[in-house]
């Protein structure tokens, strides 16, 4: 499964994210973006957001503005046959490469010290996400969802005559 | 030393400064009262550090949020140790709290090899490489 990463914002590298965040700190909110008649190579900020720096009140572990999280919907629920919550969107927090996981050598149980690895958090929207990452000060990647494409049932075309391929006899 | 005599004497009503000015003289003014009570703070809680030495670890606290420009993240902040200001002063913590908390020092040891060998885990790993900050 390859992962779908859009950054939907340009300024997703952290050094860049915090440089974002300052300017934004400083401009008021109803700043006209600048929109430049260039070439198309040449990249044209979007217009700063008043994103208030939530990371240093909260108390948080500033180690948490370098990790990386996904935004992403939720599959369904495949024990159940309604799509409950099926439109919510969340955020967990990618795997940390390199460790943070032991076995313990006696009893074999499985431990990290990660302590965001269980964490996850669920919003309405994509863009309610988007923006208490942004406010957080994570580095987001969004993760779109899979379009289901579901085609229409066809009768006859149970018994159409298709060259090289056995006849499917579909029961539902 | 008169600590116990009346525990809302360091309650201020809350404030919210407009100005950027105005937040830097409030943060100079909560500092040095934090700076003034360290010695007080020693007789409370009974601490085995020296004025300095607190002074030090309380100055560390206000260096780290030196880059924070947002004037909302500064008043939260300038609220939240005006708070605990008043808590520490007025003896509503415990010893436990001051000195794992409070006055936590900063900056981490380095492992050795055989420390994090004896634990069985390397807590460091945990770190992200990208984090020259902390």
């Amino acid at each position: 499964m390859s992962l779908l990463r859009i950054s939907l914002a340009p300024c997703r590298r952290n050094t860049l994210q915090a440089a974002c965040r300052t300017v934004s700190t400083n401009l008021s909110p109803n700043s006209t973006p600048t929109i430049n008649k260039e070439p198309s190579d040449v990249v044209v900020p979007l217009p700063a957001r008043d994103v208030m720096t939530a990371d240093v009140v909260s108390g948080a572990p500033s180690e948490l503005r370098h990790r990386s999280v996904r935004i992403y919907q939720p599959t369904r629920n495949t024990m159940q046959s309604g799509p409950g919550k099926g439109e919510r969107w969340r955020i967990d927090f990618d795997v940390l490469l390199g460790g943070g996981r032991w076995e313990n050598p006696l009893m074999g149980w499985a431990s990290s010290a990660d302590y965001m690895q269980g964490t996850r958090v669920s919003f309405r929207s994509k863009e309610d996400a988007i923006h208490f990452a942004e406010k957080q000060g994570w580095d987001y990647y969004v993760q779109l969802p899979e379009v289901k494409r579901i085609p229409p049932k066809n009768y006859a075309e149970n018994y159409l005559y298709r060259k090289d391929k056995l006849r499917i006899m579909r029961t539902k | 030393m008169n600590t116990f005599t009346i525990p809302a004497r360091l309650a201020r009503p809350a404030t919210v400064s407009e100005t950027h000015a105005e937040a830097k003289k409030r943060a100079t003014q909560l500092y040095r009262e934090w700076y003034r009570g360290a010695p007080e703070m020693i007789a409370v809680y009974s601490l085995n550090y020296s004025p300095q030495y607190v002074r030090h670890l309380l100055r560390q606290r206000f260096e780290a949020n030196r880059h924070v420009t947002d004037l909302r993240a500064i008043n939260v902040l300038l609220l939240k140790s005006r708070q605990d200001y008043q808590e520490t002063m007025n003896a509503w913590k415990l010893p436990d709290q001051v000195i794992g908390i409070l006055l936590k020092p900063k900056e981490t040891q380095q492992k050795t090899f055989l420390e994090k060998f004896y634990t069985g885990r390397d807590e460091e790993a945990i770190r992200p490489a990208a984090s020259g900050v902390v």
